[in-house]
């Protein structure tokens, strides 16, 4: 090892190594802390407590889709339907609360229903990838088109509105608080609780060698199909989030999200090959592309560079990402 | 490593130091556009920077910024939130969805801006639409078509994507008009999703399946592609259809002589509704309430025709343009104002 052959820097990439391992997000916080110091530089309005709770609300559901593919990530499987699924969560809360006429009961009913649907969702790709030991990349693919499919047979065209009740709560404020700095608070508490759950390690265990694991006793499939159930339903909660902030429903409104997912997940430090990773990572990697894609446009950059710009910036914090990571872990 | 950081940072500085040397505004409009994919949509913005420049004749700095990329949603979302971050007076908003942005609009009249959408129409009663009647559009062009058949033939129809809302004020448009004739019998309509090659495709089934119709009801960029097909089939004589706007159409137009009309959607609306924007800035109060419109908050600009009678005046204004320009119109300054008391 380094240490023995230079015990003069050895001490410290010692500590270092230790450190990355020990919190895998520590490079994605730094860059995410990078951004906001620069958003803060560029337009310093955006630190500002309104803009910081308007970030919040409109990546609440990136964060949250970003923590469902992660759990899947971790064990060495992927999802390429969490957008489908969260819009056909979407359109069904949405339908099902006009339906029942927008009062609080219908609400709450609603949200009930929209898990239940993410839930099946997660377990339909769990049994068709874990136990019918389909590639994880093409069977999410092709489930994701089915569940686009289902949302537009819920509601066949965008705009159907949400009951003001719902939306007026998301976007309000509780004592004087946001409303989303309460599901923020709430989110990270989730996540604390399920790092120290004993399915986040199964998960990890099944990613890092999911044949030492099996032969360690470990139900395998039955640990995939739980991390896709997980998934499926924290694409519902994201699925909330999306008609809190749009107030209305649209059966293709996550597709774009999917991909988004993924990078958050990498950016936020967790490999693609499973075994390693944090969730919390997954939440501050899609921090950093919404505060990449309104730096872009603080900077200045003229209109017809900023698709192309945003995704440079990306690949960037990628590279970055991953040149400190590897370079602590070697 | 550390080398590539602070070059990063200082490109990064750079830009910055550019955006910030253009101070001392009156007003900063923020433009935001969610999709990128055609070239009426580049002409639309380029057109509302022209026109805030033509503010500073009347003495009047208008800063733009622009927020143009592929975004979903909740990406424009995103857009309409960074615009109120950095403080602009006004947001000019062509959007992905007639209903999503009711909540955030809510959050920017909140922050004291004023919010216009254009091209498309939003629900938000925080909001104003300033554009074209989208089914009015689709009235005129229908209506032509009706009167170049005398009323009476066999129509078919070709729409852009199902369920879209745009498209579905078009198709209630000309399905409207057409009722009012009893002689013209729409005999199908089908869906070609804005597509030039689509659009093409299926007027050679339809003429493959109905050799005997005399007009055609087609949109946009499709037009193209429709009459394409019909000039395949040697019946440019015959078949009255609706055309589109770009350069390379008309001069198609022109030089067979088409027997079409074209309803004009020009990209000039957002350097309108910009023009709109600044007069409401200055506290100038409008002649007619913005209240037309499904949603009770439009103020409608007139739709320009292209027939026969005029194609060639049209063709001429698009000389030397590149093919993709589409044939525009804006309210000027002065125009606008009269729509102000």
């Amino acid at each position: 090892m380094a240490s023995v052959s230079s015990p003069v820097h050895g001490a410290a990439p010692g500590r270092l190594k230790r450190l990355f391992e020990r919190y895998p997000f520590l490079p994605a916080l730094v860059i995410l802390v990078v951004l906001l110091a620069l958003n803060g530089v560029f337009a310093p309005n955006s630190l500002s407590f309104r803009a910081l709770t308007g970030l919040l609300s409109t990546y609440l559901a990136l964060m949250l889709l970003s923590v469902a593919q992660a759990y899947v990530v971790f064990a060495s499987d992927i999802d390429l339907s969490v957008g489908a699924i969260a819009s056909l969560v979407n359109v069904t809360i949405i339908v099902v609360m006009q339906q029942l006429g927008g009062g609080v009961p219908s609400v709450l009913l609603a949200l009930a229903v929209g898990l239940a649907v993410g839930l099946a969702c997660g377990l339909a790709n769990g049994i068709v990838v874990a136990a019918l030991r389909l590639q994880p990349i093409v069977a999410t693919f092709a489930t994701s088109i089915f569940f686009t499919g289902l949302a537009l047979y819920v509601l066949p065209v965008a705009g159907t509105p949400a009951p003001a009740v719902f939306w007026r709560t998301y976007g309000g404020r509780l004592l004087g608080v946001p409303f989303v700095v309460y599901l923020a608070l709430g989110l990270a508490l989730v996540l604390y609780l399920l790092a120290r759950s004993r399915l986040a390690t199964q998960l990890l265990a099944v990613g890092d060698d999911a044949q030492a694991a099996y032969q360690s006793g470990l139900p395998v499939t039955l640990i995939r199909i739980k991390g896709y159930a997980l998934c499926g339903l924290f694409a519902a909660l994201a699925a909330f989030c999306i008609t809190g902030d749009t107030a209305s429903g649209d059966p293709l409104v996550g597709g774009k999200m999917t991909l988004l997912s993924v990078a958050a997940v990498v950016l936020g430090g967790c490999a693609l090959s499973g075994g390693f990773g944090t969730a919390i990572g997954a939440v501050l990697g899609a921090l950093i592309i919404g505060l990449i894609n309104s730096l872009v446009f603080f900077v200045g950059t003229p209109s017809e560079w900023q698709n192309l710009v945003q995704g440079l910036a990306i690949l960037v914090a990628l590279m970055v990402g991953i040149m400190v990571s590897r370079r602590a872990r070697a | 490593m550390r080398k590539w950081t602070a070059y990063a940072l200082t490109s990064v500085a750079a830009l910055g130091l550019s955006a910030g040397l253009a101070a001392a505004q009156d007003y900063t409009i923020g433009l935001s556009n969610g999709w990128v994919g055609s070239e009426w949509r580049t002409q639309m913005i380029d057109e509302a920077q022209a026109a805030a420049e033509a503010w500073s004749e009347r003495g009047v700095d208008v800063e733009v910024l622009v927020q143009s990329a592929n975004v979903d949603v909740p990406g424009q979302i995103a857009h309409v939130r960074n615009f109120i971050s950095q403080g602009v007076d006004a947001i000019i908003i062509n959007p992905n969805s007639p209903t999503a942005f009711d909540p955030v609009f809510a959050q920017a009249k909140e922050a004291g801006i004023l919010v216009i959408s254009t091209d498309a129409e939003v629900s938000s009663p925080d909001a104003m639409y300033v554009g074209i009647d989208q089914k009015g559009w689709a009235e005129a062009s229908a209506k032509w078509l009706a009167e170049a058949l005398e009323g009476k033939g066999k129509v078919v129809a070709i729409n852009g994507v199902a369920g879209h809302p745009a498209n579905q004020m078009r198709v209630a448009g000309y399905q409207e008009v057409f009722s009012g004739y009893p002689d013209i019998e729409i005999v199908n309509e089908v869906n070609a999703n804005w597509d030039q090659a689509q659009g093409q495709q299926a007027m050679q089934n339809l003429l493959a399946t109905y050799p005997d119709i005399d007009g055609v009801w087609v949109q946009d960029g499709m037009a193209a592609g429709a009459w394409r097909s019909i000039m395949d089939a040697e019946k440019t004589g015959e078949i009255a259809a609706t055309g589109e706007i770009r350069k390379d159409f008309i001069d198609l137009w022109v030089e067979n002589d088409f027997t079409s009309g074209a309803s004009v959607n020009p990209p000039g609306v957002m350097a309108s509704a910009l023009n709109v924007a600044v007069f409401l800035l200055q506290g100038r109060e409008l002649a007619e309430p913005a209240d037309a419109g499904q949603y009770g908050n439009a103020l409608y600009l007139p739709i320009p025709f292209i027939d026969g009678g005029n194609v060639e005046e049209a063709a001429a204004e698009l000389d030397g343009k590149p093919g993709y320009y589409s044939y525009t119109s804006q309210l000027s300054i002065d125009e606008a104002e009269e729509l102000f008391k």
